[in-house]
């Protein structure tokens, strides 16, 4: 005997059903963020200034890899966008992976394209310069994060803390991309807290919006 | 990263008819959610039965669980396997279910403390639990946001569940059940 649908329910369905375009595979749906990520990439140093090395370190240690990493943060957020589709959710297992092979691209592509770790700021002026690119670098991030966030939105996450960390690592990365064209301080401080922080402050930031996000939609 | 490919997915029998009743329904055909209730109601209940060990909260969890599949639809991709789909949905509205139990015994354990620890409070109480006073009050409420309030605050029933029953929107049913407790409060000032 197969159960009938309540009449309740079926006529709440029924007032409201009309045919529906589904979302399209996560990875497609991530293209959009593309001429995103590449201005960004443009206009951190555009709107800035180059790093003085551009000459030195060479087309493809700086273009190349700043694309390259932009590329990845897009994947992550193609992740993230997988993330948010039910029954489609991903293992603790990729989760810490997908999280720990993003936070390793900027360090990998940092020790590929510095020659010593000791360029830094003037005595003094730690505070000060890591303040800047922590605040360039976040205040980038803030237009891939919306649009990443609304991708997510229209799906439904059911862990919207986990997709929103990953879409907010992925805009981080990409947000990063740009600024490694703008600052050649290779100092491990000023790297790991600055340029580290403003990646792991997208992630939380992510996380929340998409918490917030997810509460006013339930 | 990417998923295999929705061509590559491979779907036994049965979960190819769930497949094309996911698509009928995506279409806009009533008939096909009607298929999918009878294939996924007594699975789905099961499940949340065994969730919740409460046979009454788990009939009020599948009718939750189908308006949240029927919100959802669109992130249903046409081809893959519709059962997981379900099941994280049915697990995320069982989720929130629980973390909204927890949170009301929370909020009402801590009024009870405050109630307990306060004069004043007690006096309003006492007030409140006046019936001539509350009943008055109500009959002040429009009848519309009287019958939304009573049926939230009083029954217990969710905001699906009202807007099903009542043939509005889930907004509706919320916009009502609040302006008439406002009412309400009002009421009683005054």
């Amino acid at each position: 005997m197969t159960p009938d649908v309540p009449p309740s329910l079926r006529n709440a369905i029924k007032r409201d059903l009309r045919p529906t375009r589904p979302l399209r595979s996560p990875s497609v749906r991530a293209l959009v963020l593309i001429p995103l990520a590449v201005a960004i990439v443009l206009a951190v140093p555009g709107l800035h200034v180059f790093r003085s090395d551009m000459g030195a370190i060479g087309f493809v240690k700086a273009w190349g890899y700043s694309f390259g990493q932009a590329l990845a943060g897009l994947v992550i957020v193609a992740v993230a966008l997988r993330e948010s589709i039910p029954g489609r959710g991903l293992s603790h297992g990729a989760i810490a992976a997908t999280i720990a092979v993003g936070l390793a691209i900027p360090a990998a592509l940092l020790t590929l394209t510095a020659s010593t770790f000791d360029i830094g700021p003037e005595p003094g002026g730690a505070l000060a310069e890591g303040a800047a690119c922590f605040r360039v670098s976040a205040i980038s991030a803030v237009p891939a994060l919306i649009a990443a966030a609304i991708l997510a939105g229209r799906a439904f996450p059911v862990r919207p803390a986990i997709a929103g960390a990953l879409y907010g690592l992925g805009c981080g990365l990409i947000a990063d991309a740009g600024l490694r064209l703008y600052c050649e301080y290779t100092v491990p401080q000023h790297v790991l807290l600055a340029h580290g922080g403003a990646i792991l402050g997208a992630m939380v930031v992510g996380a929340v919006v998409a918490k917030v996000v997810a509460r006013r939609q339930a | 990263m990417g998923p295999p490919a929705k061509k590559d997915v491979e779907l036994d029998p049965p979960e190819a008819e769930l497949c094309a009743h996911m698509k009928a329904y995506l279409d806009g055909e009533i008939e096909a959610f009607d298929a999918l209730y009878a294939a996924f109601a007594g699975r789905l209940r099961g499940y949340l039965l065994s969730r919740c060990r409460d046979a009454a909260l788990a009939d009020d969890l599948l009718q939750d669980t189908f308006m949240q599949i029927h919100r959802s639809r669109r992130t249903y991709q046409p081809g893959r396997p519709v059962t997981p789909w379900v099941y994280a949905i049915a697990r995320h509205v069982y989720l929130m279910k629980r973390r909204s139990a927890g949170r009301r015994a929370r909020f009402e354990e801590t009024l009870a403390a405050d109630m307990r620890s306060s004069d004043g409070l007690r006096d309003a109480l006492e007030t409140i639990a006046d019936g001539d006073a509350v009943r008055r009050a109500l009959r002040g409420v429009p009848a519309d946001q009287r019958q939304a309030l009573l049926m939230h605050h009083v029954e217990g029933w969710s905001f699906v569940e009202i807007a099903a029953r009542l043939g509005i929107r889930v907004n509706a049913a919320k916009t009502r059940a609040f302006r008439g407790v406002k009412k309400m409060r009002e009421q009683l000032k005054g």
